[in-house]
């Protein structure tokens, strides 16, 4: 890649939507065509306030237009919660690997997702359902504090779980009078014969927390370590493999990443941390 | 190699800075550090014997630089070449290290690329290395032999200069008239010099030779309790980072001018607390051993794994800078006795 990679292109937020008390999704229009593969993330530009990383949770064939779905999380995440439309804001990238959507072909998909965790399992998703035929079956299984703090409600409590091909079961840490389903974490709702283990890939991302005890409990379904797909969530600057602040081990996270197999990543120290 | 004889090194001075903008090593106060080389004003220009107390990396990685700006029309001044005198090999060396991360990997970073093309490279032997110079460990030999345009040798009546890069000749044949020819009896004795510089540095880093590689000796030292006590002796002043020709940590922060906005490229520390923090508050390197840790691991584990080379020359400004009295040296010395210890007790 040439050209100045810190200099970010404009954009534009179009429209505002919320998905639960913590969390909007923006859509935002950049000044031309943004092109970028499932899973990788961009570096947006509140100017003159900051930058943070962020998966776009929309299909990669959207390229009109993105959305990025944030939780407010500190200094640069709550004041975008403060934007409204029409807000300028700077785009760079997309950067790191995304997921290797096309290795996935003939296999079980095994998606396990909690909180904003489902921003970038969003896409992924929307990408998987696109060829849905390429793929033996893909089982989701998310988790949220809450029922309310699902993100993506509309569609996750309803079509998303009528296309052919697709399971998804959610639970939530704590119901509230509707909730009828069921209450626990996500590792609650993983069951060994789920997925035709030796078929099949694993893709994991939420809270670190959530990240190790999953793929714990994968790991005792015998899924192979280079199976399961991790979405590593370090501090970030440059986004380009040059500032340090991501490295885990030989790796930078933005430049590698973030996706990595844990098989990658297991020998070193304080990957949940 | 092509070399020529000068016996001013006024005279080269000068002749660079007729198209270059010109740094020199200076006195301040007791330290020496690259200055701005003024061909009128300049009192006698003195050769550098050592290292300066500054990092040569400021030249092409300044300390805060503009690295994007939105909403605005300003244009960016183009650079002027500039020419740095008095680079050393661990120096030179040490640029070679940040190249590989800004400008040959294949994301380049443009702000690097541009002034590294603007560089021109007077290195210079070293003739009195610092009792803290360890260049010895990490292939230093006190001289170098690639990585320059010119390199300056003092000798009897004068300077000896090599010629190490296309540009370098095209200077030479465009000033043809200042140099002479250098007598073979002259390269004798430099070759002389040079070797006595070379076993002074062996000797002091004698006591430091490592028994096994680095890599191996800090991979089995994860646990130890070193990295504690040293983080006794740390004040978190970040000065071994800072005055470090091979640490290259930066942080993009976001501004504001009068009427647009901007991104500046500030140095940053892996020592710092906040450096690995997320948003929420996790932190791998709450503690600050751990981060001391990182430090030796980055330079002596990762870097090597992913580039093939240690992130360290050797040049012990971290040694002279650290408030803390921490000298890396030891430390390393320390951590290769605790693996060999290990090592024999599983033998037994
Ligand atoms: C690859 C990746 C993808 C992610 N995807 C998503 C996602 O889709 N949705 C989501 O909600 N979260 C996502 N996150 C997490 C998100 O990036 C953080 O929540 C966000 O960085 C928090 O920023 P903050 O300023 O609000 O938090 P704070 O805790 O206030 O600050 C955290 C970081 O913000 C940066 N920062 C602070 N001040 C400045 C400044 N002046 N200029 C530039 N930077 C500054 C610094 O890096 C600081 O360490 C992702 C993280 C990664 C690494
Ligand atoms: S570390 Fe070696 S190369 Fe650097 S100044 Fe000291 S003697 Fe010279
Ligand atoms: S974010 Fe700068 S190296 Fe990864």
């Amino acid at each position: 890649m040439n050209g100045n990679l810190y200099q970010p292109i404009s954009g534009r937020i179009i429209d505002i939507i919320d998905e639960s008390p913590t969390i909007k999704s923006f859509v935002v229009e950049a000044e031309s065509p943004f092109k970028f593969a499932t899973g990788q993330f961009i570096e947006l530009t509140l100017p003159g306030v900051g930058e943070a990383p962020f998966t776009p949770s929309s299909s990669p064939k959207q390229t009109e237009q993105m959305e990025i779905t944030i939780m407010k999380a500190g200094r640069v995440t709550g004041l975008l919660h403060e934007c409204s439309p029409g807000q300028m804001v700077g785009i760079r990238g997309p950067f790191g690997n995304g997921y290797p959507v096309n290795g996935f072909a003939g296999k079980e998909i095994y998606i396990v997702g909690g909180g904003v965790g489902l921003a970038p399992i969003r896409s992924l998703f929307l990408t998987l359902v696109d060829r849905i035929k390429d793929f033996k079956k893909v089982v989701c299984r998310f988790g949220a504090r809450t029922p309310d703090d699902f993100i993506y409600k509309k569609a996750l409590f309803g079509p998303w779980q009528k296309i052919n091909g697709v399971d998804i079961k959610l639970t939530v840490d704590k119901g509230d009078g509707q909730w009828t389903g069921n209450v626990g974490v996500v590792t609650t709702i993983l069951n060994a014969n789920d997925v035709d283990v030796k078929n099949a890939v694993a893709i994991v991302c939420g809270p670190p927390i959530m990240m190790k005890y999953a793929t714990i409990k994968l790991l005792e379904f015998k899924f192979a370590p280079d199976t399961i797909y991790l979405s590593m969530e370090k501090n970030m600057s440059c986004g380009i493999g040059k500032c340090g602040h991501c490295m885990l081990g030989k790796y930078y996270v933005c430049k590698d990443g973030p996706v990595f197999t844990y098989e990658q990543i297991r020998k070193y120290p304080k990957i949940w941390d | 190699m092509d070399a020529v004889f000068v016996s001013k090194l006024k005279t080269l001075l000068d002749a660079l800075a007729e198209k270059m903008d010109v740094y020199v090593p200076a006195k301040a106060s007791k330290h020496l550090v690259f200055t701005k080389y003024d061909p009128g004003s300049s009192p006698a220009v003195e050769f550098n014997a050592v290292r300066t107390c500054t990092p040569v990396k400021e030249f092409l990685f300044p300390l805060r630089e503009t690295a994007a700006t939105m909403q605005t029309q300003a244009q960016v001044p183009a650079l002027k070449a500039f020419a740095v005198v008095g680079l050393k090999d661990c120096d030179v060396r040490s640029i070679a290290i940040l190249d590989k991360v800004f400008a040959e990997d294949d994301f380049k970073d443009a702000l690097y690329v541009a002034r590294r093309e603007k560089m021109f490279i007077v290195s210079s032997d070293c003739t009195e290395p610092a009792q803290t110079c360890f260049c010895a460990l990490f292939e230093g030999k006190g001289f170098t032999e690639k990585g320059f345009d010119l390199n300056i040798s003092p000798i009897k009546g004068g300077f000896i200069v090599d010629i190490g890069s296309r540009k370098g000749h095209e200077f030479v044949e465009r000033n043809s008239g200042l140099f002479a020819d250098v007598p073979a009896a002259l390269l004798e004795e430099r070759d002389a010099n040079r070797a006595a510089v070379q076993q002074q540095l062996e000797r002091q880093s004698a006591e430091f030779i490592p028994s096994e590689p680095l890599q191996r000796i800090l991979e089995r030292t994860q646990d130890s309790e070193i990295f504690a006590q040293l983080a006794k002796d740390c004040i978190e002043c970040q000065a071994c980072t800072r005055v470090c020709p091979t640490c290259h940590c930066f942080y993009l922060y976001d501004g504001k001018q009068q009427d647009y906005f901007t991104k500046m490229k500030i140095w940053d520390s892996c020592m710092r607390f906040g450096y690995a923090m997320v948003a929420g508050g996790a932190n791998p390197n709450k503690v600050l051993g751990e981060r001391m840790k990182h430090r030796l691991m980055h330079k002596f584990v990762y870097f090597l794994e992913r580039y093939g080379v240690n992130m360290c020359v050797g040049c012990g400004r971290c040694i002279d800078a650290d408030a803390g009295g921490i000298d890396l040296r030891q430390v390393l010395k320390k951590l290769g006795e605790e693996a060999r210890l290990q090592k024999t007790e599983r033998a037994k």
